[in-house]
């Protein structure tokens, strides 16, 4: 026992540190951010579904943020570092809302850069500490440890969230109307990052309803569904984009939709515990969570940004071909 | 609180999920023979009560005890809940005495399931075949591979919360509920096992870990061994019985069944029984005993008569005999840590480690052991018993409650002759003679029981607990006393339960046991129900019945 004190103490003291370094981020980021007189306006005619990409990562934020702040008060918040994400989700749940209500007010670029850059920090260290939560309990990486240690998908969730919001940044720095990224197809970067994270999102996703049983059968709905669009994905990145995806649309507003109505089962599932919602305060800690399942709704919004993004880079291309002949 | 009254009546029977709630229950003349009287609604007469009337036979069962709604019933308190235990007057003796009352057995119906653990082990495939295999005891008239079907099926009905992956016996599917996550007093066996090389799992347990129809899933709160009053527990009374219910059973609460009567032919016509006021004969083809291994045997030689004047099914003198019990020392200490070893059910991680090793013992025979949590109550009864503690002494133990663990095996004991239940001179309230209940340990029982002392001190301290003490008081199960076997000289009922004297008299929970083990029986008790039920209709099928 007392030889995994030390262990302890020296997590507690990485969280602390966390905590300390990303507080500080914030008040530079406040310092750097306070806009200055309004510059040039927003350049005409941004690049389809940039607004679509900044309201994904707000909602991906805001799932993480309501998750963290559950998941850590339930876990009493024992070491500082897990007040990290909230404050993280936070700004970047903040930035994405600005980015997309505003269409990217410039003067704030700065802010939601480092938002989202901290976002994707956070997200990997938050995952490296998660590995080790599951690996400092008894049983190492098995199950059991899998099913009720610290989430390995939920700081990941945070990262990708920063990703999709440095990826409408850069859209917005780039000359007007481009669809590049650093030189890459945006749309095609922003479906491969939609794939992956689709993949994992649902691996979590099949990892907790495994460990629920699928007792009810729409547990199935939210790992049958998403694979496809994290397929869909994949393919929309690596094929060559093209001048429309009507199936892969009617498939991704599927899934925004079940991310909602996946709220509604979790609800539902709250009712289902011992004193049902007149119990809240108890059920919401430790039924099924109500802001996972709009995580698969921020991931598809994203990815039809993306498939916007990849339908106007087709389009464009199309005049050069002409061109050409 | 009044339970004097019987519940199930006017075809009607309590609804166990609702309060207040009722389900319509079928009812039958007791001057028509139905197909099967059982006697008892506990985890043997519960699953058989079902199994039959969902294969179509008219299903009467006889309970002692109350029909509880746990959610209106079951308060959260050690002393009131002692309405559960079946403590009616009982005669204790031998070297060693078994405390019976609530650490034993239940009244009600569920029977000894409405206050369990829940903890749902199989048993490890050579015990089945003990003598042949490993040298002691009494081989069973049946092996594992012909109940390991069963084992499923009754681990289906209970939704029984496992681990993915079950460290020790044959290949197995899957446990149809994951498992709970482990509280901090079986993370200290965990600890300590994994420090001594020795593996250790959840364990499996009849309480759900996510909802299951009207069940919530478990909330950790701990007072499984005084009844569940959030119905996570998966109970017979709330398993079985409404299944048995919908197929058409009728069970009758608070009937205790006094005398079972045989027919000039020697064959079970019926049984006497005490309900509202007055002595009552419901007439049956079939009589079945399921009151559990001191009221079974205690029933049969009550039911003496000119033709059979050593009680029934009673022709090898077998009745009451090799009662075990799996014998319960403690070894206990104390953690720096918080532990609150209240939280959660009170056994949640285990080790087998020496049901499944043979090697390195001076003794025969097996056991397991579990980490523990004892209510508050409880363990100043335990403190002040076996340390002699009192006054302020006592206080300060118990300040320490919170940084105590503790583990407590569930070991093997021989059946032997001498170890037996009888009937003694002096009557309960229904004039019915009382039993008196004979244990003595063997020397290997003892030499068993300091292996395990010693091994889970070992794992104590690997795990970090100082202050550790020892206790050599409890007991658990009780089991045989009405053995199976392939010989009606030396055994009382066959592999089927049917008693070799009386064709249509048959027993059907825990007293069948031939041998032990070293886990819990309700699983095995409710595997071989389910197993007498398919047996029980075959033989109908082929008129031997
Ligand atoms: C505190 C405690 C914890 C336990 N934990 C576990 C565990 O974790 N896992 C496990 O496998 N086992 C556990 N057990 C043991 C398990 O509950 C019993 O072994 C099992 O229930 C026995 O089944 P049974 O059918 O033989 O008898 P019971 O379930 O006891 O049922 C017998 C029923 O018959 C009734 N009855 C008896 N005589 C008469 C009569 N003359 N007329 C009418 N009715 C009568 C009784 O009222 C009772 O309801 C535990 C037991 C206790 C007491
Ligand atoms: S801990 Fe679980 S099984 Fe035990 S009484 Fe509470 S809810 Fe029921």
């Amino acid at each position: 026992m007392s030889e995994r004190r030390p262990r302890d103490r020296a997590s507690k003291l990485l969280g602390a540190v966390a905590l300390g370094l990303s507080s500080a981020e914030m008040i530079e980021i406040a310092r750097r951010g306070a806009p200055q007189a309004p510059s040039a306006p927003p350049p005409p005619g941004p690049p389809a579904g940039k607004g679509m990409l900044q309201a994904s990562a707000a909602l991906l934020a805001a799932s993480v943020l309501v998750d963290s702040a559950i998941e850590h008060y339930r876990g009493s918040f024992r070491n500082p570092g897990m007040y990290v994400p909230l404050l993280s989700s936070t700004l970047a749940l903040l930035s994405g809302v600005e980015g997309a209500a505003t269409g990217s007010e410039p003067a704030w670029r700065p802010v939601r850069r480092s938002s989202y850059k901290m976002a994707v920090a956070v997200g990997a260290v938050g995952t490296a500490f998660h590995f080790y939560d599951i690996f400092r309990r008894p049983g190492g990486f098995g199950w059991l440890n899998l099913f009720y240690g610290a989430p390995l998908g939920a700081p990941p969730a945070l990262a990708v969230s920063g990703l999709l919001g440095l990826c409408a940044e850069e859209l917005q720095n780039a000359p007007d109307g481009s669809t590049k990224l650093r030189g890459f197809s945006a749309g095609r970067v922003i479906a491969a990052l939609n794939a992956v994270a689709f993949a994992g999102n649902v691996a979590e996703v099949a990892l907790l309803h495994f460990r629920g049983a699928f007792q009810n059968p729409f547990m199935w709905a939210p790992v049958a569904l998403p694979p496809v669009a994290s397929g869909l994905m994949a393919k929309a990145a690596v094929e060559p984009p093209a001048k429309s995806y009507p199936l892969t649309r009617i498939w991704l507003w599927l899934t925004t939709v079940l991310g909602f109505v996946g709220m509604g089962f979790h609800a539902y599932g709250v009712s289902r515990a011992m004193g049902g919602w007149r119990n809240w305060s108890q059920n919401v800690l430790d039924g099924p969570p109500l802001p996972a399942p709009p995580s698969f709704s921020a991931l598809s919004v994203a990815s039809l940004a993306a498939v916007g993004l990849l339908e106007e880079e087709a389009r464009d291309a199309l005049p050069e071909d002409k061109a050409a002949a | 609180m009044s339970f004097e009254r019987p519940r199930a009546t006017n075809g009607r029977a309590p609804d166990p999920f609702t309060i207040g709630g009722w389900t319509p229950m079928r009812e039958y003349a007791e001057g028509e023979p139905v197909d099967f009287l059982i006697v008892g609604a506990g985890a043997g007469g519960a699953t058989l009560a079902c199994k039959l009337a969902e294969k179509g036979f008219s299903v009467v069962v006889l309970e002692a005890g109350p029909f509880w709604r746990p959610l209106e019933d079951f308060a959260s308190d050690e002393l009131t809940q002692e309405v559960v235990y079946w403590i009616d007057d009982r005669i204790t003796a031998g070297d060693d005495p078994i405390e019976l009352g609530g650490n034993n057995s239940g009244r009600g119906v569920g029977g000894s399931t409405i206050h369990f653990s829940m903890i749902s082990l199989r048993f490890r495939p050579e015990w089945f075949k003990s003598r042949s295999k490993l040298g002691y005891g009494f081989d069973w008239p049946l092996s594992y591979e012909e109940l390991a079907p069963y084992y499923e099926e009754a681990e289906d009905a209970l939704k029984v919360s496992g681990p993915v992956n079950y460290p020790w016996g044959p290949p197995r599917r899957r446990y149809p509920y994951r498992p709970h996550p482990v509280n901090a007093a079986g993370l200290v066996l965990a600890r300590g096992a994994e420090r001594l090389g020795v593996k250790w799992a959840p364990i499996p347990l009849a309480t759900v870990s996510a909802p299951r129809g009207k069940s919530p899933p478990c909330v950790y709160r701990g007072f499984c061994n005084y009844g569940c009053s959030t119905n996570a527990k998966q109970s017979a009374l709330i398993t079985w019985i409404p299944r048995a219910l919908h197929a058409g059973a009728e069970i009758r609460d608070l009937a205790m069944a006094g005398r079972i009567e045989t027919d000039p032919k020697g064959r079970a016509q019926g049984v006497e029984y005490f309900r509202e006021g007055g002595w009552r004969f419901q007439r049956a083809k079939n009589v079945v005993v399921a009151g559990y291994a001191i009221e079974t045997p205690r029933l049969l030689l009550n039911s003496a008569c000119p033709r059979f004047p050593n009680g029934l099914a009673n022709g090898s003198g077998l009745v009451g005999t090799h009662l075990m019990t799996h014998a319960g020392p403690g070894a206990w200490a104390t953690f720096e840590e918080e532990i609150r070893w209240y939280k959660g059910p009170p056994n949640m991680a285990v080790t087998e480690h020496w049901n499944y090793t043979d090697e390195g013992k001076d003794f025969v025979g097996c056991y397991s052991f579990m980490s523990q949590g004892p209510l508050p109550m409880k363990w100043a009864q335990t403190v002040a018993t076996s340390r002699g503690f009192w006054g302020e002494e006592l206080q300060r133990e118990m300040r320490k409650y919170n940084h105590m663990a503790g583990f407590v095996p569930v070991a093997e004991t021989q059946p032997r002759q001498q170890n037996r239940v009888e009937l003694a001179d002096e009557k309960d309230r229904f004039g019915l003679r009382i039993p008196k209940v004979t244990f003595s340990y063997s020397d290997n029982d003892k030499r068993l029981q300091k292996h395990s002392v010693r091994f889970m001190c070992d794992v104590l301290d690997a795990a970090g607990g100082y202050d550790i003490w020892t206790n050599y008081q409890d007991t658990s199960h009780i089991l045989g006393t009405c053995r199976m076997g392939d010989n009606p000289e030396t055994s009382v009922v066959d592999g089927d339960g049917r008693s070799w004297d009386i064709p249509n008299l048959w027993i059907c929970d825990g007293s069948i046991f031939p041998t032990c083990g070293g886990v819990n029986p309700s699983l095995t008790i409710q595997a071989l129900a389910c197993r007498a039920a398919d047996r029980i209709q075959s033989l109908a099928a082929a008129g031997r019945l």
